[in-house]
This record gives C-alpha cells, structure tokens and sequence, in this order.
C-alpha cells in the first residue's frame, strides 16, 4: 500500500512543475556552493605551499651563510648572524606550524575564514605569532560564504518545505482528500506515503548532487577517516531533513489553508535560523561576557612596561629559577639578548592571568553553545558539519594547543643555547624542532557529531509522532 | 476614496490574529535589538576612551630615552563608534578594534570581535539593522499577499469593482493601510530608539549624528516602499493568494539570504585578493631594496650619506652638524611608507572595488543596497574603517617623525645611546580623529541609493500596472 | 448492505441527524430528499467515517464504519458533487491509482480502458490529463472507479447538480445499470425528477430526521413534489 501511494506521489510529482524548477536550481545551488568551497581550499594550499618553500628557501640561505661564516667569511649584518642561536629561534629558523584542510574542508568554510592556518613560530611571544589572519574583505566575511553547508543549512529546509508545506491541506482544497478517504486507505498511511517519497527524492537529490559535488570538488576519499566522515555528513543531511519533514507534518496536521501552512513553515524556519541563534549568541556573551581585546592590549603593555622597569634585577632572578640555563657557566648581565629572554618571560608571566580569563570566558561561551545548540536544528546542523568538514572551533583550538607545545619545544631547544652563546653550525640547522599536524581523533570528532545527529533526530521522531498521533483528529468533513 | 479603502484595510489587518502575532514579535525583537545595541554602544565607546587616555598617558609617562626607542614603543589607537553604529554593527565584528603605531611598520588592526565569538555568531546578530532589513519586509510580504488575490477568491474584488471602485484608488488605498499597519510598528519603535539614542550618547553628539539617522530613515522607507509596491504587484498577478505567498517568500529568499552570499563570493572572484602571505611577502622584497634603518651597509645607505655629505658640504660623517642615523632612519620610514602606501592602498582598492559590485549587485536584490547605504550611515562599513585606518596611519607618521627629527637634530654624535628628555614626548600632540560627515557617507552610497529609489518607483509603478490589468476572477 | 442504526450526529448541541435508522439492501437506490442543511451530506460523511457519530452507528455489510474504517471502505464508493481527482494525471493514471488503492492492482491496461468503455467514456480521453475533463467526463471516472473496486455501495452526494440534461441523464443510466447487478445505492439529491426516475426508494429529511419514506413505484412524479413540498412548509 505504502509503496503504492510512494509510487503515485513519484508520479504526481514528476507531472508537476514544482520539482522540474526546485531540482535543478537545487543542483546549482549546490555546485555553486562546492565551488567556492573548493577555491578556498586550493587558496589555502597554496598558500601552505608558499609557506613551506619560504621555509626551505630561508634554511638553504642560512645554511649557506653560516657555512661561510664558518670558513671564516663574515656575516652580513652583526645583529643577524645566524650562528647564534637567538636569531636563528627568532628571526632566520622559524617553522610554519601548517594546518592543512580536512579532507571535507571545501564542503563547509566554517570558521576557518576567520582563524589563521599557519603559523610562523618563532622563540619570541605566542601572540606575535598568532594574530596573522588571511586577508579578507570584512564585508565578505559579514555576509559568509556561499558555500555546499549554507545550501544545506538554510536553502535544504527550504526545498524541502516547498515540497511538502501543502502536504494536505492542498488534497482537501482540491478535493482529492475525500476521494482518497473513501478507499480503504488511513490518513496515517496516506501521509507516511507522501512524505516518504518526497523523503527519498529530497535525500536523493541532496546526497547525490552532494557526492557528484565532493568527487568534483576532488575531496580525496583516500584521506584517513574520508569515508567515516562521508558518512556522518549524510547522516546530518538526513537527519536535519527528517527534523524539517517532520515539522511539515505538524503544521500540515493542523488542519490550515495552505496559505497559512507556508506562513507558519517559513516562519518557523526563520525563528530556527534567525532569532533562535542570535538570542543565544546574546544569552552566552552576557553570561560568559568576553573581555574586551582593548583590555588586554593594555594589559600586555603595562606588564611589559613594568618588567622592563624590573630589568637587570628581574635578569639575575630568571637565571636563578633556571640553573639549567647556564650549565654552570655564567650569564652576563650586561647581555641584551639574555635581559629581553628575561623581560619576556616576566611579560608572559605578567599577563598570563588575562589571557586565561580569556580562554575561559570563550570556552564557557562555547560549551554553553554546545549545550544549548539543540534549541535549533539549524545550530546542532552548523556545528556538525563544521566539525565533519574540519573547520570548527574545536578543531583549531586542538591546533592551537599543539601549536603551543611545540612553541615551548622550540624555546626548549633554543633557550639554553642562547644563555650559553653557543654558535651553530650547519648542521645544527637540520636538528632544529620541527611542527607536524595531527588530527583530532576521527573518534572524539565523531562523539560530537552523532550527538548532535541525535539532537537532530529525537525532535524529529517526536514531532513525527506527536503528528501522526493528532492526525487521528484531522477534520475530513464539517 | 483611498482614504476609506485604506482605513478598512487597516481595520482588517488589526482584526488578524497573525498580523498582531507576528507584529508583536517583531516589535519586541525591535525593541530588545535597540536596547542591545544601545548597551554595546555604550560598552565599546566606554572602553575606547580609557584605553585611549591610557596609551596617551603611557606615552606621556616615557622615562627619558632614545626617541627612536620610543617610537617603537608606540602608541595605540582604538577605533571610535559612532552614534547610529548601535543600530547596525556592520563590518565592525569582522575589523580589528585596535592598532599599534610604532616604527617602521603599518600593522594590521587586530583582534576580530567575531575571532573571541562562537560560530552561532555567523547566523548574524540580531540588531536593528538585521529587524529592518529582514524581518520587516517578511511583516509586509504576511500583510499584503493577499491583497488583490485573497479578494479574488473571496469574490470580494468582483463586487468592489462592480461598485465603480478605480483600481488606481484601490492600489494607493492598499498600500496605504498597509504603510498605517507598518506604522504603528515603526513610531513607536523610532521613538524608543531615538530616546535610547539620547540616552546613551554624551551631550552634543545626538545632535551631531542627526544628518545620519535622518537619511537612515528614508532610506529604510524607501527599502519598504520596495516590498510594499512589489508584494501588491505580485498579488494582483498571481492566480491564487497561495501562489503569491509563495513567490513573495521566494523573492524575500533572494533578496535576504541568496544574494548576499552568491554576490561576495562572485566580488572575490572579479577582483581577487592575495594572501596575507603573498602580500607580506612582496611588501617584505620591496622593502629590502632600501635601507631598514638600522642597517647602513647597503647601497641605497650610501647614496643617502652622499647626498647628505653634499647637502651639508661636508666630507665625512662626522662632519655633519646633525645626527645621520636620524636621517637615515627618517629615510627608511620615507621608503616603506611608499611600499605601504602601494600595497595598502591596491588592496584597500580591491576591497572597495568588491563592495561596489555588492551595491550594483542591489539592482538584483534591494537588500544589497539598503545594507551598503545603512552600514555606511551608521559608520560601521568599510570605507569608514580604511578612513580611520588612514587617520592613524598618518598619525603614525607623524609621530615617527617627529622622533627621528629629535633624533637628527638632537642627538649630536651620541647616535642611539641619546636619550630625549620627557618633555619631548609633550610635543607630540595627542591623536585625534574626526570621523567623516554624513554627506561624505552619501557620496559613497550614490549607487545604492539611487538604485533604491529606482527600485522603490518601479516596484510602485509595477503594482499600478498589473492592478490596472488584473483580471476580476 | 448500508444500515444506519440510530445513527446521530450533535453539534454543540444541536441535531445534524437525529436517530437515523434505515436498512438499503443489494439492488435498491435510495434517493435522499431534503433541503440545505437537512443532513444528507452528514448522512454520507458518517457512512463514510469523516465524520464521527455521537451515537449510533453505521453499517456496511453488517460491519461498523468507525470500528473498521478500513474494511468498510473496500465495499463502497463515493461520489461527491465534484469528483476530484489529481489534474497532473490522465483519467486513465487516477482510475488505476484509486483501484490499487482499493485493492485491485491487477488490472491490465485493457482492463482498465474497459471500465471507461462501460461507463462511456473515449478511450482517447483516458490519456488525456484531468485538468481537461468537463465535469461530466469527472463524474464518469468516479463511477469508473467504482466498477473497478467492485463496489457493493455507492455513496453519492448531489452527483448531477450542475450536469447538463443528457449527461445527467447518462449518469442515471448507469446507475441503473449497477443497481441491476446487486449494488445498493445512498444518493443525496434535489433533483425530485432524478430520484423518482432512478430511485427505488425516497427519503425526505427534515432538520437531521428522516421524515418520510416512499417507494417511487407506487408514485407519481407529481404526487413526490406535493408531499415534498408539504414537509418543506410547515
């Protein structure tokens, strides 16, 4: 019976007009969307490429030079001879700790327009090095990206509802309701039809011009965790249709003119995408407000001004809590690299409280977010695909904090080095710290994402079911 | 005639149950958007200031040392909001709020509000702006889709006519109830902001910002004037009100949701930008073919000594009656000022090139304009941005002049071990920036606004002309 | 074949049909009189489940509409004023929809171009989309519908208002023509011309109560407007 009435619907639907426009405005909607998804991974490769020649381009001169240096040649400037190891750490060896787009980056721009993906560490403070954004237009950034996760959030629920907001209520206009009624068919098995065809056509279209779209855009499904992360991305699609259906046949289910079902669709769909978001976005920052940046540029000043104020004192100090520094040697006092080494860490030392109140305002925002998320399909679906596509804040956070461990790698290996005024040779330029990236376990990132495919499904069995529940109810005849 | 007909359109809309629901809803997130903003405005200028008057004052507090030492200390310089910014924040949580002018360098403005948000932010904040521009034109599209349509199927129209009614008095009428509807929203709604206006700013500067918020009102008029001409066109044309619904939501679709994204994305492909790496890059090589300031090996340094040396008739160094690493560093600023002003002003270029497709693009879908004209008027777009970065910039170099004269002229033979006495740090005076008036606003904006208002008669002009010609049923 | 015991519906209190008892067996046509509002259509709504009654109950070959909703419907066909059917579908695509629906998906194509010969419709209509049909050619598919489910009952509500003469007439053929093989028959009408010409039997309701029943046998055409009439004034 079901698959009869699919069958009918299928029919129907191709001899309608409605689905001929919908589909392929849907597709280019879609390639649009991957395309400039997939320009924004190619641009961030081949920055990372330039990135890494630069690298590789600066160790041969530097190696060069210090060879020559070595043979008795002099350097070319007295503050930027790279045998010593102060401006090796922070001005000819830095390394680019390089994030490379996930595999699925090109399918959801998420945040990573808005977070650096590289960085030149240096022996010097982290946030020298970590406030290089990408050059970007902030109107661009202001109206987001037009990308195959905008398709889904916003336009998805659209074609869908477009499809299926006069579910009913335009059989009972045209009278067809009745004659459907008086065959032994229930209005439960009718409107499980219905919405299953339109179900199975939309997660068609949606999937397949989805994979002709990754397979286009050259996601590389050899990449670890590829096929997994494929999968969960039409899990989300899936389910945040079904969430939408769903919400079709409540509205359907009331029994309205279809005229006031797509009013009340449309409006719904806009409280999920509008006001439900930014009245949390509201909720978080007055709750966990983030300080001001303003704050904490001045904080870094009058704590640079004070440990520069401390000077010599603040240097003798330093090299008493790292004996390990000296080797038994002793530090000239006089010596401005080992003074700033110690002005440094006193600012760093100085300041450290603001910026962790920093991190722990934002992370109170962002597990606040991720808590009340399930407020709107719209957020839960946002934040999954961001971290199937690999460009959440959660995963540059995880950036983040390797980056920092190998910062304090390379000031580990250099720190000494400095104090002691050793001189490098060119072979200690190939045992120089170097950076590599590891993802986040496919597995945590996974967590996340059934959770939120849960948050996605439970509301849409219940509205499901509560629907089909009131549908017992539905007025056929005055 | 109109007279009536609007006054019972009126009538009718109080009547509805979803006019009132969805009015009510919209009036409050009006409201709650105003106060919001108020607070923020409030909140940033707050902090601005101090942060302000700090960095000046910790200018002023130098010990005595090297001017050039304390032209790499620097200074600070926050970016000020102005008045109407509460009603629409526009590119701000995209910009950095701050930037440090020191030597040698024109930084980067840093730290995006938007960097220390979550990605809820990215759904958009909810401000006036977002009320006016969004949501109000969906309150018209819910008001008058029926208009023509739902009289057709009720039959009402058929008997209107028969009663000799015009169908020019029955377009004006209808759009004048509708406009009544609208109204009761906005008056109180602008009364509420006007006061919170006064409330939040410091004497004088509601007056200062009047220019602005008036123009704002009538571009935000005009933008209405646009959903009102095009829904009653649309429900004179559509066979069924059901369909006119349909196609108004796919119109507000486009216009708010499509365009905007499809058309930034299309602007970053006509006029592409490089990298941050790329263009570091290239200022960096062009910055080595001159002399850093503190190097002195290479050859542009020695044409700089020669010319020196000849200027002042002398043969040697030492000679000179003034100090030459102060000419030489002032030299080194006077050449990465060239390189900063090429590339800065090519990229800035690039951005304003894109921002005027986004307001041609306003031909397409109305939005595009009236979010170009609004962020403009409340100071918070682009162009007033680069007009503030430009501001500081040039504050920079003054100030580093200033130190490197101190430096040429004062420092004798001491070179970098002179230090400059407090009060030198007095005679730099304190950065001030006036931000640009409301008709430098407009004269950015003639694209948008022109289009707006072609937009807004030719959507009025539409609704006359297929009401002229609708059918009865 | 449809039996009606008691059978009532209440609105907030008042009566749409008030204690309807009636039996129409195999082969009989049963026309209901009444005026607007009579509850006629109630009548049919309540044979048909849309509606639920507040007491009584309606029954088809014996079984209760509301306590098998499904079951019942296999054994009857309905027939409103306008038959609606899908407009992006051709006669001949709804005709096959709605008898699968009943049960009855075996139908070669034949078969079913059969059924529209038999109740007189051109073949070359049937592949012609329902957004084309007049309303005559509609309410033929409806009884072609109802020859294809093999209905034992036929439940029509006003079905010739607004026929021209010679398709309203057709329809009456046909009808007789079913009630011949053994179907029984409940139509709403207000055609007194039509139920004394196709009829068996005729009710005239009056405010939800059925006030008087006649066989059109014993009758004159005349004599059924006069008593009509009668009931129509006081």
């Amino acid at each position: 019976m079901l698959t009869r009435i699919m069958r009918h619907e299928w029919r129907s639907l191709v001899a309608d007009r409605t689905l001929w426009i919908i589909a392929p405005l849907f597709a280019l909607l879609i390639g649009y969307g991957v395309y400039n998804g997939t320009s924004w991974v190619s641009f961030q490769r081949s920055t990372l490429d330039a990135a890494q020649q630069e690298e590789r381009d600066r160790f041969a001169k530097a190696k060069a030079e210090v060879a020559s240096i070595e043979q008795g040649g002099q350097p070319a400037s007295a503050f930027a001879n790279p045998r010593l190891p102060s401006v090796a750490a922070g001005r000819t060896a830095p390394r680019y700790a390089l994030l490379p787009p996930a595999p699925l980056a090109a399918l959801s721009v998420g945040q990573s327009d808005l977070y650096p993906y590289y960085f030149k560490v240096s022996s010097q403070s982290k946030q020298t090095f970590t406030t290089n954004d990408e050059i970007e237009n902030p109107t661009n950034l202001l109206a987001g990206r037009f990308d195959l996760a905008f398709v889904i959030i916003y336009l998805y629920p659209l074609l869908i509802l477009a499809l299926s907001y006069n579910l009913l209520s335009i059989e009972r206009e045209q009278g067809t309701l009745q004659m459907m009624m008086s065959q032994p068919v229930s209005l439960r098995t009718f409107v499980t039809g219905k919405i299953g065809l339109r179900a199975l056509v939309v997660l068609a279209l949606a999937a397949g011009f989805s994979l002709a779209g990754f397979l286009l855009g050259g996601v590389s499904l050899n990449a670890e965790g590829a096929w997994l992360r494929l999968l969960l991305w039409i899990g989300i699609v899936a389910g945040y249709g079904a969430f939408w259906f769903a919400l079709a046949v409540a509205v359907n289910a009331f029994g309205k003119s279809s005229a006031t079902n797509a009013m009340a669709l449309a409006g719904l769909w806009l409280v999920f995408v509008l006001p439900i978001p930014s009245l949390l976005n509201v909720a978080v920052t007055t709750i966990y407000p983030v300080p001001s940046r303003v704050e904490m540029v001045q904080a870094t000043r009058r704590a640079s001004a004070e440990a520069t104020a401390k000077g010599s004192q603040l240097l003798s100090k330093y090299l008493e809590d790292h004996p390990e520094l000296t080797a038994g040697n002793q530090a000239d006092p006089n010596d401005f690299v080992t003074r700033s080494l110690a002005i440094q860490s006193e600012t760093e030392r100085l300041i450290q409280p603001v910026i962790d109140h920093f991190d722990r305002q934002v992370l109170g925002q962002q597990s606040l977010v991720d808590r009340f998320r399930f407020l709107s399909p719209a957020i839960v679906t946002q934040a999954a695909l961001n971290d199937i596509a690999g460009t959440s804040v959660a995963r540059y956070r995880h950036f983040l904090s390797l980056v920092d461990e190998f910062h304090k790698q390379w000031r580990g290996h250099f720190t000494p080095r400095i104090v002691q005024k050793a001189l490098l040779s060119a072979s200690d330029y190939d045992r120089f710290p170097s950076f590599s990236f590891g993802e986040e376990p496919t597995g945590v990132v996974a967590k996340r994402v059934l959770a939120g495919l849960f948050g996605l499904l439970i509301p849409a069995l219940v509205i499901g079911w509560l629907s089909l529940r009131a549908l017992r109810r539905y007025q056929l005849a005055g | 005639m109109i007279v009536k007909i609007a006054r019972k359109e009126f009538t009718e809309m109080l009547r509805d149950g979803r006019f009132r629901w969805a009015a009510a809803i919209v009036f409050a997130l009006l409201l709650a958007s105003l106060v919001m903003g108020g607070k923020h405005y409030r909140d940033v200028k707050r902090q601005h200031d101090l942060a302000q008057a700090e960095t000046r004052d910790q200018w002023l507090r130098q010990p005595a040392k090297n001017p050039h030492s304390a032209a790499h200390y620097g200074i600070y310089a926050f970016k000020p909001k102005l008045l109407p910014a509460m009603l629409d924040r526009g590119v701000d949580p995209f910009v950095g709020q701050s930037v440090w002018l020191e030597a040698h360098k024109q930084n980067e403005f840093k730290f995006k509000p938007a960097q220390d948000a979550t990605a809820v932010q990215r759904f958009g904040e909810l401000t006036a702006a977002t009320v006016l521009q969004l949501l109000i034109p969906l309150l018209i599209i819910l008001l008058s889709f029926s208009a023509f349509a739902g009289e057709r199927e009720q039959g009402t129209l058929r008997q209107l006519l028969s009663l000799g009614v015009r169908k020019t008095d029955l377009v004006w009428g209808k759009a004048l109830g509708v406009s009544g509807a609208l109204a009761l929203l906005i008056v109180p709604a602008t009364i509420v902001g006007v006061v919170a206006l006064a409330m939040v700013s410091d004497n004088g500067l509601l007056g200062a910002s009047a220019g602005r918020m008036a123009w704002l009102f009538v571009s935000y008029l005009l933008y209405f004037g646009v959903f009102i001409g095009v829904s009653l066109a649309v429900s004179a044309w559509a066979k069924s009100s059901q369909m006119a619904l349909v196609v108004l939501l796919a119109f507000w679709i486009v216009n708010g949701l499509i365009a905007p994204r499809a058309v930034a994305d299309a602007a970053k492909r006509v006029h592409p930008t490089p990298s941050a790496f790329a263009f570091q890059q290239t200022m960096d090589r062009e910055m080595q073919s001159g002399p850093d300031g503190h190097d002195t090996a290479d050859k542009r340094a020695e044409a700089l000594k020669q010319k020196v040396l000849k200027q002042y008739g002398v043969d040697k160094l030492e000679a000179l009656p003034v100090n030459f690493a102060g000419i030489s560093l002032q030299e080194g600023e006077e050449h990465s000022n060239v390189v900063f002003d090429k590339h800065y002003s090519e990229l800035w270029n690039r951005f304003e090139r894109q921002n005027r497709l986004k307001q041609l693009a306003g031909a397409v879908a109305p939005m595009l304009a009236i979010q170009s004209v609004s962020m403009s008027l409340a100071g918070t777009d682009f162009a007033h941005h680069r007009n503030f970065a430009t501001a500081a910039e040039s504050y920079r170099r003054f100030l580093v002049k200033k130190m490197n004269d101190d430096m040429t002229f004062n420092a004798g033979k001491e070179d970098f071990s002179y230090l400059a006495k407090p009060a030198l740090w007095q005679t730099v005076e304190d950065f001030r920036y006036d931000a640009p008036s409301a008709s430098w606003a407009l004269s950015q904006q003639t694209i948008s606004l022109a289009l707006l208002t072609l937009w807004c008669l030719a959507a009025l002009t539409f609704a006359a002309v297929t009401t002229a010609k609708m059918r009865v049923d | 074949m449809l039996e009606a015991v008691n059978l009532s519906k209440h609105y907030n209190g008042t009566a749409a049909l008030d204690a309807l008892n009636l039996k129409i067996e195999p082969g009989e046509v049963f026309c209901l009189l009444g005026a607007n509002g009579a509850g006629k259509t109630t009548t049919i709504n309540l044979f048909l489940n849309f509606i639920e009654p507040t007491s009584g109950s309606a029954k088809i070959k014996g079984l209760d509409v509301t306590a098998q909703p499904l079951e019942t419907k296999r054994h009857i066909a309905y027939i409103p004023e306008q038959v609606m059917l899908y407009k992006n579908l051709t006669g001949l695509e709804n005709l096959e929809y709605f008898s699968a629906l009943a049960g009855h998906d075996k139908y070669s194509r034949e078969q079913l171009l059969n059924f529209f010969d038999q109740v007189g419709l051109q073949r070359e209509a049937a592949e012609r989309r329902v957004g084309t049909y007049s309303k005559g050619m509609r309410q033929k598919v409806g009884i072609a519908i109802a020859l294809a489910k093999q209905a034992r009952a036929l439940l029509l509500d006003e079905p010739t208002s607004g026929l021209d003469p010679k398709a309203s007439n057709e329809f009456s053929e046909l009808l007789k023509k079913l009630s011949g093989q053994g179907v029984a028959v409940l139509m709403a009408t207000h055609d007194l011309f039509r139920a004394k010409e196709s009829g068996t039997r005729v009710g005239i309701m009056k405010r939800g109560k059925l006030v008087n029943q006649l066989r059109t046998e014993e009758i004159g055409h005349t004599d059924l407007e006069r008593i009509y009439l009668e009931h129509m004034h006081d």
